[in-house]
């Protein structure tokens, strides 16, 4: 086997690693499901809560403190799931999203989303588009996942995650691992990115 | 970054398609309601541990199992019990991940409706494949 073929090869595979899997933060709920996310990093923190009238949307309220940008505001948020696809073993879905803000019309976001998941692995990918009052920029997300174990329905499920971020703002990719916890209507997300902690918490009821 | 982010995207579409593909040929919609069959042979397959759990405390029911497309989670599968729970006739309802089957235990009085599960199921955004119905 010649050395550009094994190497086309280990392109393939990896690749079908990171496209093969699927965990958990949807941003829809089971139809009349409310949603309480609590969300913090190092350039914002965040406390979103939805509600689903079916499994096809949501409308919510974000408060977001951005320390970036020094401000507190209010977003009026939305997701549409566009297109769905259930087989026995795995399930991919395409979200469309969009955010109005409270403390300017020129501060709002949009963009999509779309996650594959089987019970042993995630992917996902998310491109934003945002407006402020002092900069427009896009959010480019990756990540992939691992459960470690199958767990069945009512344990304890966990996923060894990885995310790949960029924003124009800064040009560079940032990659970092995560762990992702859930058990019930609860999930927990706790990463570290540059000695700062990514925390991410979800309840559904 | 841009050409991973590419090509990340048209693999997905591609896993996808091939996924249509083979459904189309697997799954045909049909669903069987044979009653008092056996259910754990091979042409019905599910986690019998999780099955015999699910019946020890349970008597004078009727259990429809639902095989079901999309529950690759446990988040995915917890609107489908809270839906079930709502209809006064459900005494227990589980839901086994390994195999993506529905346990639903029913009072022996009510008419099992294949179509009235299916479209709880689909409002939760799965699918409901077949349903087999067995008495205790």
């Amino acid at each position: 086997m010649g050395i550009k073929k094994l190497r086309n090869i280990l392109v393939l595979l990896s690749l079908v690693f990171i496209i093969s899997a699927n965990v958990n933060a949807r941003p829809i709920s089971w139809p009349g499901g409310n949603t309480y996310m609590y969300k913090s990093d190092a350039i914002k923190t965040s406390k979103n809560y939805h509600y689903s009238p079916s499994y096809k949307y949501s409308v919510g309220v974000e408060f977001v403190n951005d320390k970036y940008f020094k401000e507190e505001y209010m977003n009026f948020r939305g997701t549409y799931l566009l297109d769905r696809k259930n087989t026995k073993k795995s399930q991919r879905n395409f979200y469309i999203t969009g955010a109005l803000s409270s403390n300017s019309s020129n501060n709002f976001f949009y963009g999509a989303h779309g996650d594959w998941e089987t019970r042993r692995l995630f992917t996902s990918i998310s491109y934003i588009n945002k407006y402020t009052k002092l900069k427009n920029y896009t959010e480019k997300e990756l990540q992939f996942g691992v459960a470690p174990y199958l767990g069945e329905y009512g344990d304890i499920h966990t996923w060894i995650m990885m995310k790949a971020k960029r924003n124009t703002m800064d040009n560079n990719w940032e990659t970092y691992p995560f762990i992702k916890l859930f058990t019930g209507d609860y999930m927990l997300e706790i990463g570290n990115k540059n000695s700062h902690w990514d925390l991410h918490f979800m309840a559904r009821f | 970054m841009n050409k991973i982010l590419l090509l990340t995207l048209i693999l997905i579409s591609q896993v996808s398609y091939a996924e249509k593909s083979h459904d189309s040929h697997s799954n045909d919609g049909s669903h069987d309601m044979s009653k008092d069959k056996k259910i754990d042979g091979p042409e019905y397959k599910l986690n019998t541990k999780r099955y015999t759990d699910f019946i020890e405390d349970l008597s004078d029911v009727q259990i429809a199992i639902v095989d079901v497309k999309g529950m690759v989670c446990d988040f995915c599968a917890r609107g489908i019990t809270k839906t079930f729970y709502k209809d006064d006739t459900v005494i227990k309802v589980d839901v086994d991940l390994e195999t993506g089957k529905i346990f639903i235990a029913y009072l022996k009085s009510k008419k099992i409706n294949f179509e009235d599960i299916k479209e709880k199921i689909t409002k939760n955004g799965q699918t409901a494949i077949t349903m087999k119905i067995t008495k205790l």
